[in-house]
């Protein structure tokens, strides 16, 4: 019995050490695999400049919403050619262009179905080496390291004509600039820029085909930004902004490397300006001095999760009693109205809020990326939640995307008449 | 008499061999020197990726590097190029200020080393660093090794240890052709002294004044049978002024 015990021992290590030799030889002969491989051949697309100034994709997207107080759910689907391109017309001197046209379906309310947002059409100087920038355009001038939320992104309001996407990052790609004169100084460490946009239009304009410069252009507004970097870890911007009819709003953000694996944001703004409540039913003489607040962290492990948590805060908003109020008072969808307004300034509704944002680059295989983030309603706790799947081909992404809105009928996201939103999306890159 | 003269005869030999002999600071700044042109510098890096021998992706960036003015490591721009999706997109590293810039949303992120070494663009770091700057480095011997063409070169086998905390590798072994001081071969090491990867320098032709590899085989330590080729082409001096390297400036970016 034990010589048979023996025997079988002694045939599964000789069969355990015969399939481990390949393995060892296989290691050993690892590197010299390696080095038969060849580079693909460097593509004639790359200019010596490294530059493509032409960028164009389209995108389709079919889904379905559930309704929160219907049964029955309704369909959406959306078309979108979005090109971007820049021509050089001689040494320091360019002009850039980019448009987005969407078909969206069920159209927004008080929107054609198609919607053209020209985002940028500008011209660009740099006489000095690119240290002095002069532009004149339609501009999309942007501040601010929160992830969702950027007090002090002063020229954000009215800027989104077509809403396509929740995610804060991609909903940014379809902002409008406004027609402004920007100049920017940079010195080594450094820079002063220095914007005015003046009044072009009276109010926003529905037609599809607008320039719209009734929502980028409806008052003369002008900004300074001085930007400071003190040291490689922690760098700031400070703004002064001011608009007709209020006085100079302040602001600043900053960023900073924590750890090796940690970043940290913050962004502060103050004003005197109209609350939101006054802003959405046009209430006079409500003016008062309020603080905007973002702080929020990011880590990234080694498997490639990034985390941010984030602290929203906006002092012009309704608190949970005053949000209550609104719920009770005889005006008709009072609260949807409000809601509608926070979005078109892009700020948030609630007093205070909480984001958590998380990507995970290769989600088990190499080009499949995860993005999701939850958004917290601090006051009434109702919550948003969104996850994208996007799985990268060499010219072409498949993406699908589930977005769950959370909270009871009279909360934020209680009140919206979607429950679920699930869509699948192609984007093809020219 | 004659004792003398040769004791003398000899602390001279002596001495003229020991002088001869470079030490191994002078041989890593040399084989730096080999890798990274002396001067401002463009460019052109194709990344080709495989897995068990099958291509995978590829993607093409244009690199701006200078050294710093403080410290003399390389601040480096990278424009992508292609795929399509990427293109346009600005990767910056000033030392520790690291930022990623997305042109079509406006925004700068800045990154955190660790989220920096996620993407490919940390595989530039062992093509474009001084490591002379950033390590301490001692003659580990001298070995037969096989170079990226597959000859057997002699070559002084070099170990590099960490001179500050904010470096990417912990520790670096690297193989320099005892010949020309070219480099052959370099491992570099996580602190828990795991490999992370293995790279081999080969391809070498002149660009920019100087014989320089033209590209980098890069085997992943933790999973061998992942393997990126670095092809460099379009080497060209450029002057890139130190107002270009920071966050304000990536929104205005386009090299002519």
């Amino acid at each position: 019995m034990r010589r048979l015990s023996h025997r079988i021992l002694g045939s599964m290590f000789a069969l355990a050490f015969a399939q481990a030799l390949p393995a060892l030889a296989a290691g050993a002969d690892t590197d010299a695999d390696a080095l038969n491989l060849e580079s693909a051949p460097a593509t004639g697309k790359a200019t010596p400049a490294g530059a493509r100034d032409t960028r164009i994709f389209v995108e389709g997207a079919l889904g379905n919403a559930s309704q929160r107080y219907q049964l029955n759910s309704r369909d959406i689907w959306r078309a979108s050619f979005d090109i971007s391109h820049t021509a050089r017309l001689g040494t320091g001197l360019r002009a850039v262009f980019s448009d987005r046209l969407d078909q969206i379906h069920p159209r927004d309310p008080g929107l054609d179905e198609t919607v053209n947002s020209l985002r940028e059409a500008y011209l660009s100087w740099q006489p000095d080496g690119g240290n002095t920038v002069v532009e004149f355009g339609r501009i999309n001038l942007r501040y601010g390291p929160g992830y969702g939320y950027n007090p002090t992104d002063f020229f954000r309001d009215g800027s989104l004509r077509a809403l396509t996407t929740a995610d804060p990052f991609a909903l940014r790609e379809n902002r409008m600039g406004s027609v402004m004169l920007r100049a920017q100084r940079l010195w080594a460490n450094g820079s002063l820029s220095v914007a005015y946009s003046p009044k072009l239009a009276n109010r926003p304009d529905t037609d599809g085909w607008s320039l719209d410069l009734g929502s980028t252009n409806n008052r003369d507004r002008g900004l300074i930004a001085l930007g400071t970097q003190f040291s490689q870890s922690v760098s700031s911007q400070l703004l002064v902004y001011k608009e007709a009819g209020l006085s100079p709003a302040l602001g600043a953000n900053l960023t900073a490397l924590l750890s090796d694996a940690a970043v940290g944001h913050l962004e502060w703004s103050r004003g005197n300006e109209p609350n939101l409540l006054s802003r959405t039913f046009a209430l006079a003489g409500s003016n008062a001095t309020r603080n905007r607040f973002v702080g929020g962290a990011t880590y990234t492990t080694l498997g490639k999760l990034s985390l941010t948590a984030e602290y929203q805060y906006n002092g012009f908003a309704l608190n949970q009693s005053g949000w209550a109020a609104l719920g009770a008072s005889p005006i008709a969808q009072a609260q949807v109205a409000y809601l509608r307004e926070s979005l078109r300034l892009q700020d948030i509704a609630p007093r205070q809020a909480y984001l958590i944002y998380v990507t995970q680059k290769g989600l088990g295989l190499k080009n499949l990326d995860l993005t999701a983030y939850l958004r917290i309603n601090a006051e009434d706790q109702s919550r948003l939640a969104w996850i994208e799947l996007r799985h990268h081909w060499t010219s072409f992404d498949l993406t699908f995307q589930l977005q769950q809105h959370m909270g009871r009928p009279a909360t934020e996201f209680g009140i919206l008449p979607d429950r679920r939103i699930m869509q699948i999306l192609g984007t093809y890159y020219f | 008499m004659k004792p003398i003269l040769l004791f003398f005869v000899s602390i001279l030999l002596g001495s003229g061999l020991a002088m001869a002999a470079p030490s191994a600071e002078e041989i890593l700044a040399a084989s730096d020197a080999i890798r990274n042109p002396g001067r401002s510098f463009s460019v052109t890096v194709t990344l080709t990726e495989f897995q068990a021998g099958k291509q995978v992706d590829t993607s093409t960036l244009t690199s701006y590097s200078r050294t710093q003015q403080q410290g003399g490591q390389f601040a480096s721009l990278l424009r992508f190029v292609l795929p399509t999706r990427d293109a346009g997109k600005l990767m910056l590293k000033n030392g520790n200020d690291m930022w990623f810039y997305d042109p079509t949303n406006k925004a700068s992120v800045r990154l955190s080393p660790q989220q920096r070494l996620l993407g490919q663009a940390s595989n530039g770091d062992v093509a474009t660093v001084n490591f002379a700057k950033d390590y301490k480095v001692a003659l580990a011997g001298e070995e037969d090794v096989q170079d990226g063409e597959r000859k057997t070169r002699k070559a002084h086998k070099l170990a590099l240890t960490a001179a500050t905390p904010d470096v990417t590798y912990a520790s670096i072994e690297m193989w320099v052709d005892a010949e020309n001081n070219r480099p052959i071969k370099a491992r570099f090491f996580a602190e828990s002294s795991r490999l992370l990867k293995t790279v081999y320098y080969r391809r070498y032709q002149p660009q920019l004044g100087a014989e320089r590899p033209t590209e980098s085989v890069i085997i992943d330590g933790l999973n061998p049978q992942s393997v990126t080729l670095m092809r460099f082409t379009d080497y060209a001096a450029r002057t890139i002024p130190d107002t270009w390297l920071q966050r304000d400036y990536l929104p205005r970016f386009q090299p002519e």
